[in-house]
């Protein structure tokens, strides 16, 4: 497998990265395996990255790294261009963060919550805070701790955005959330990015949401960046191959066909070959599907979750571990 | 406002470009009248929960291609003629589509008669759209 994370990305454009990371290790234990190894990205001004991986990938020890919550055992996290450990009081002024598991004294309302943010953030909205939370319909004199997780998400987000902040950190916010606080999330979301274009960095394990807001992939696996790529020229990489193979005599093995394409995934089923190959082009696939014994070729395209499933997803180790 | 217009994620083609298209054929059969006025970036994005940059982008190609007028502090408008191009260009136009189609076609494995059919079919559909859009 040769997934490469396009290098050239990361180096390129750094000057106007809201974020950038460099060479980042964290290692829990000092002869342990690296929770996070050498991770090296930048996130565009503008631009919505979305951050993947499978439980313990090293997400949320990355987040904190980001957030000035943890300092990493070696290489370095950069916001707006200043060292993250270093500057972390002035740097999060400009950050609004909504957490995977919001939390807040369970006594206090969300007006009372606000009212304590806006002693702290110099350029703190309040009644953009309420407007929020009438447009989301969750009350503000409720106590936070008789919220519903829904309603306590659509609280942190109003908060997160009532600093009117450069960049957005979201710790995958949709989890666990029902249909309408979902929707709600993403209209709110996609308001700020009409109104205020915020760069957006984000967790998710909703991958069809991310799929429709996200301008940048990363993807983290055993600690790895495997994955920093555009959207869009990752989904266009990507196909789902299927033919009949007709050039061995046993039918359920594959031979050289496919060796102008890097094969993520190759399986035999009973009426051929399905692969999934991470190079695909129009060119390539027309050679492929007039070779001698590829039979009924077609090529599809992949969602973003099973192009995840693809390269990530797998539990077992798979002829390319 | 934003009848007929949807867009499908998942799909390989980008968000922007399904805009353009589905724009393009709505403008094409008639569903989409010259003047009309289009839904604003902002609630384009909102109704298909997708990133306003998307919607920008896709809205800018038609802008550029004479489908769509932008009137400053009035938004965003179908042309009211369609757009006449310079015929060197118009030709580099159809003939950018076709072999986009053709690709198409070759990769879902459809024989050349198959693939002639569907763009007649394709043709026929739009032109019965129009004359009920206009009746």
């Amino acid at each position: 497998m040769s997934a490469n994370p396009s290098p050239a990305k990361t180096a390129a454009g750094a000057s106007t990265a809201v974020v950038s990371v460099g060479s980042l290790v964290v290692r829990y234990g000092r002869d342990a395996k690296p929770t996070l190894e050498e991770i090296s990205f930048s996130v565009p001004k503008g631009s919505v990255y979305a951050l993947l991986g499978r439980n313990g990938a090293g997400k949320s020890s990355l987040v904190r790294c980001l957030l000035g919550q943890q300092k990493p055992t070696a290489g370095r996290c950069f916001l707006f261009g200043e060292d993250v450990w270093k500057r972390r009081a002035r740097l999060m002024a400009k950050v609004g963060v909504v957490p995977e598991d919001p939390d807040a004294p369970p006594s206090m309302t969300a007006r009372q919550l606000s009212a304590f943010c806006a002693r702290i953030y110099p350029t703190w909205d309040a009644p953009a805070v309420e407007a929020r939370l009438a447009r989301f319909g969750v009350p503000a004199g409720t106590p936070y701790g008789n919220l519903s997780k829904g309603q306590r998400a659509l609280v942190a987000l109003a908060l997160a955005l009532a600093s009117s902040p450069e960049l957005l950190v979201l710790d995958d916010p949709t989890l666990g959330l029902d249909v309408v606080a979902r929707r709600a999330f993403f209209e709110e979301l996609v308001g700020e990015l009409a109104d205020r274009g915020t760069t957006v960095l984000l967790t998710s394990h909703d991958l069809t949401g991310v799929e429709s807001m996200a301008t940048h992939v990363g993807m983290l696996k055993g600690g790895r960046l495997i994955l920093d790529e555009d959207l869009e020229a990752l989904k266009s990489r990507f196909r789902r191959l299927r033919y009949a193979n007709e050039a061995t005599e046993n039918p359920t093995r594959y031979g050289q066909e496919l060796s102008d394409f890097d094969a993520v995934k190759v399986k035999v089923r009973g009426w051929g070959v399905e692969a999934v190959v991470s190079n695909y082009g129009d060119e390539t696939f027309a050679k492929f599907a007039a070779l001698e014994g590829v039979v009924d070729a077609e090529a599809s395209a992949l969602s973003l979750e099973e192009i995840f499933v693809a390269i990530a997803g797998e539990a077992s180790p798979g002829r390319n571990a | 406002m934003s009848r007929g217009l949807s867009v499908d994620p998942s799909d390989a083609v980008p968000l922007w470009k399904q805009i353009e298209e589905n724009v393009r054929r709505l403008v094409a059969s008639g569903a989409l009248k010259p003047a009309s006025v289009m839904p604003s970036v902002r609630d384009l994005a909102r109704d298909l929960s997708i990133n306003p940059a998307t919607v920008t982008k896709g809205y800018q190609r038609l802008v550029d291609a004479g489908i769509l007028v932008v009137r400053r502090g009035e938004g965003t408008f179908v042309a009211q003629k369609p757009p006449s191009l310079p015929r060197g260009e118009r030709e580099k136009e159809l003939e950018g589509g076709a072999m986009r189609y053709a690709s198409l076609a070759v990769t879902l494995g459809a024989a050349n008669e198959e693939a002639v059919e569907q763009v007649r079919g394709a043709l026929k559909d739009l032109g019965k759209k129009k004359k009920d859009e206009d009746s």
